[in-house]
């Protein structure tokens, strides 16, 4: 019988436990704060640390009820130990702890960007290869090369400005959209036109290409889109929303698919909650189809913050023989994605 | 027979004790504000040794520092669960041992305030509240939760909602200005 790993995500609003038997998903539980943040425009830590010790409990418990288990059958216990807020990290920890002690049961603390990555697992039965990983959502903005999911990440670019997410956040509230902009942006988009407007595609002149081909940057665009609609009082919103999607979605891809050809990776990973943007779906299919690439997105559902990740990437180093943590830790806010677990 | 694991972190101190049947079996604290999540998994580790397997599960509810006082509270219910025994919450100021029948209490709350309670014949009467220190008089300051007297505690209070006595800091951004 492949082994049963309970994993505890509660990174930033969302307090997310996920239940797998090997790579197979029991259970996916999400509890979000999100609308008690909405009228902050954004997380606000404390309101999210409050609600995830409230959460835990009994979200831990309708998992187990799901997954059709008992809390006795659980083999190991898996956390997200960092990057993230901090406060919001330390619930999670705790609770991890608390469980793993109780039950006498080993604790992995890994790495939420890993874990994003590794939920790809949970779709398919192929075994682990190395890939070049797009990671993007509120927080991040990242693209990895992946050799080893379960120890051996290289980071081979990252935002320099804000998050792809964050830019999506920045714009919805501008357009007056609401938060979370992700599918605000994504919805209104539909019905405009992604050529519309041509807004800049960060970090992509030539100079960019030799120095920094994998960072990006979206602090241009934020302004460029600013200034668009200070200088054209009858815009579309639509069609605002559709070609800055388009610019991000864009510039996500153009360094995705630089990466896997020059590292030779045939396969790309995109993951994270800006992943379950349709038109990046959308586009990514299309461009990876004419470039030979295999490309793989998680549904949805597995692409915003969950507890499947952070189980999955558990169980996978179970598998892989990893060793769990050893002794106490704390969480590392500020975790790099190099280190996969500690 | 009745063994409590008995937890606080709602002090800079993490607290850790095993009571037996009102015996203290172990009882030690870890200093440090920021510290309580790893102090507080290596101080049961080592309390879970001393004991047979515990049935029940004391934790301070605060008031005090939110951080470190969630980490108390996270671990104490996710324990009790995994064990499928009790857990009940207590007013970590009333845990505070003090040789006086009428008294009041402070901890340090952050941003030069105090979390306080005042008690008359053992039993609080007014708190607890959050104030700055010169606002409150006579109060005890340095002093920290008790193991034994959390646990005989737990015989008359259960209190299930961690005690900030703050709101958390945001601005609407309607009202941003």
């Amino acid at each position: 019988m492949q082994p049963i790993v309970l994993g505890i995500e509660t990174s930033c609003d969302e307090t997310a436990i996920g239940i797998v038997r090997g790579r197979t998903l029991l259970a996916n539980v999400i509890a979000s704060s999100v609308d008690e943040h909405a009228r902050f425009g954004g997380v606000v830590p404390e309101i999210a640390s409050r609600a995830h010790l409230e959460a835990m409990l009994p979200a831990i418990e309708r998992a187990v009820a799901e997954s059709q288990i008992s809390l006795r059958d659980i083999d190991a216990v898996a956390v997200t130990a960092g990057p993230g807020l901090v406060g919001a990290l330390l619930v999670g920890v705790a609770s991890a702890s608390g469980l793993a002690q109780g039950l006498g049961r080993p604790l992995y603390g890994v790495n939420h960007l890993a874990a994003h990555i590794s939920v790809d697992y949970l779709t398919h039965d192929q075994p682990t290869r190395p890939t070049i990983a797009l990671l993007v959502s509120g927080g991040h903005s990242s693209l990895l090369q992946v050799n080893d999911i379960t120890g051996s990440i290289t980071k081979l670019g990252a935002t320099m400005d804000d998050a792809a997410g964050e830019a999506f956040d920045k714009i919805a509230r501008i357009l007056q959209l609401g938060f979370p902009g992700g599918p605000a942006i994504d919805r209104d988009a539909i019905d405009g036109s992604a050529s519309a407007i041509d807004f800049p595609r960060g970090l992509t002149t030539s100079n960019d290409w030799a120095t920094r081909p994998y960072d990006f940057s979206f602090s241009g665009l934020k302004t460029a889109v600013a200034r668009y609609l200070e200088s054209t009082p009858e815009y579309v919103r639509a069609d605002v929303a559709a070609s800055f999607q388009e610019a991000v979605v864009d510039v996500l891809l153009l360094k995705s698919l630089a990466a896997c050809k020059a590292t030779g990776i045939d396969s790309l990973v995109i993951a994270g909650g800006v992943a379950a943007n349709s038109r990046l779906r959308a586009v990514a299919t299309e461009r990876c189809a004419k470039a030979g690439i295999e490309l793989r997105i998680p549904r949805p559902g597995l692409c915003t913050d969950n507890g499947a990740m952070v189980a999955a990437l558990g169980s996978l180093m179970l598998s892989a023989g990893k060793p769990a943590t050893r002794g106490a830790f704390d969480a590392d806010s500020s975790l790099p994605v190099e280190q996969v677990s500690l | 027979m009745s063994i409590s694991l008995a937890i606080d972190t709602s002090t800079s101190r993490t607290i850790v004790g095993i009571i037996e049947d009102g015996q203290v079996i172990f009882e030690e604290f870890h200093e440090g504000a920021t510290d309580h999540g790893r102090a507080l998994s290596e101080l049961v580790a080592k309390a879970l040794k001393t004991c047979a397997p515990v049935t029940g599960v004391v934790v301070g509810m605060g008031p005090g520092p939110f951080t470190g006082l969630r980490v108390g509270i996270s671990f104490a219910h996710a324990f009790s669960l995994a064990r499928a025994i009790p857990v009940v919450g207590i007013c970590s100021l009333d845990a505070i041992a003090v040789e006086q029948s009428n008294y009041t209490v402070a901890v340090d709350a952050r941003r030069k305030e105090i979390y306080w309670a005042r008690y008359e014949n053992g039993a609080r009467v007014d708190g607890p509240h959050v104030s700055k220190p010169d606002q409150v008089d006579g109060f005890i300051f340095g002093v920290y939760p008790d193991m034994k007297k959390m646990v005989a505690l737990a015989e008359t209070q259960n209190v299930t909602e961690p005690m900030y006595l703050r709101r958390p800091d945001a601005v609407p951004t309607a009202e941003r200005r």
